[in-house]
């Protein structure tokens, strides 16, 4: 996740990194019975969007496509290009969502928006994917 | 979900390789290094799919403690109905964990915490509330096993556990489990654990299971 915010593999460490130093910190103030994985996410998406703003520019989130012989029968390549052509906002939410596996309100977080702004998002985000896939 | 949708999530992205923050220099890296293996377990490796196996070593989940070790420690070999405790009713089985037990119908046993029952099929079914975070059951999996997590429904992730592993249940001693699905909701950590149980099995089980 912190890749997908940074767009930078090292700024991704870090974040992460700086993250986790904080989430262990604060353990004292995570409430039990609470859900552990939003709690933790916010902090690690935090500390990835401080990176961001601290190195004065977005980097451009390039995503490839893993080896795998045994993949189902689909373009992998043609549709993460197509991924990759998506606007920053709305590749965000595509691979918080599909990529990461996180749902609504986990990519709400993440991304610091609303989650009817997450849904309306996705939907016009796969819609411009279908044009670019199909 | 479409057919995009579908072939987005099946979509296996090369992330950057997850780095080994145990070995960094500074001191407050050296902190990490204590965290490692339980923040980075229940963080990184889930919303990386790619570094869930490789890197989990040891988390809570739940009312289960999982730790992945070297050498599985000594267990016994015991039936999945030697397991399920005393005989109990449903409404004792309410009390315990302050809702309904999910499967209506059905004989229910406690043991210690664990209220259960055994469905067809020779599967195991278990649930235990904890409360305050406490951990109740122990689980060893042993070296590099293909641990993974399954999405139940958008809110829900599930962890499946294949094969064999040692069992630490809360009244009776270790015995050796076959492959396991875990997940959590309604503060009740679930529990369905199966000798020739599958991923598919489990997963539709655990979906019918509210």
């Amino acid at each position: 996740m912190a890749y997908v915010i940074t767009g930078s593999a090292a700024d991704a460490e870090d974040a992460t990194q700086d993250a986790l130093v904080k989430a262990w910190r604060a353990l004292g103030r995570f409430r039990a019975g609470e859900p552990f994985r939003p709690w933790l996410l916010q902090i690690v998406a935090n500390e990835a969007r401080n990176r961001r703003r601290s190195a004065g520019r977005r980097l451009r989130l390039a995503l490839r496509v893993a080896e795998d012989p045994a993949a189902p029968d689909v373009d992998r390549g043609a549709l993460l290009d197509a991924v990759n052509a998506l606007p920053d906002d709305a590749q965000a939410v595509i691979a918080c969502r599909y990529l990461l596996g996180l749902s609504e309100h986990e990519t709400a977080v993440a991304l610091e928006l609303a989650q009817g702004t997450v849904k309306s998002r996705t939907s016009r985000a796969l819609d411009r994917l279908r044009e670019l896939y199909d | 979900m479409t057919e995009l949708e579908r072939a987005l999530s099946q979509l296996e992205v090369d992330w950057p390789a997850t780095p080994s923050f145990a070995y960094r220099r500074h001191a407050r890296r050296r902190l990490l290094a204590v965290v490692f293996a339980i923040v980075v377990a229940v963080g990184i490796a889930f919303a990386v799919p790619s570094a869930r196996s490789s890197i989990l070593r040891f988390f809570h989940l739940g009312g289960e403690t999982i730790e992945r070790v070297q050498t599985l420690p000594p267990a016994q070999e015991r039936t999945l109905r030697a397991s399920l405790g005393i005989p109990i009713t449903h409404e004792q089985a309410r009390l315990l964990l302050a809702r309904p037990f999910a499967v209506r119908d059905a004989r229910v046993y406690r043991s210690g915490s664990a209220v259960s029952t055994l469905l067809p099929g020779g599967v195991l079914f278990s649930e235990v509330r904890i409360a305050g975070g406490a951990v109740a059951i122990k689980k060893f999996i042993f070296g590099a096993t293909g641990v993974r997590s399954v999405a139940l429904d958008p809110d829900t992730t599930a962890f499946w556990f294949p094969g064999r592993h040692v069992y630490m249940p809360p009244t009776l001693p270790a015995r050796y489990a076959g492959s396991t699905l875990i997940w959590q909701r309604f503060g009740i950590t679930y529990r369905l654990e199966g000798r020739g149980l599958t991923l598919d099995r489990a997963t539709s089980l655990a979906r019918l299971l509210r």
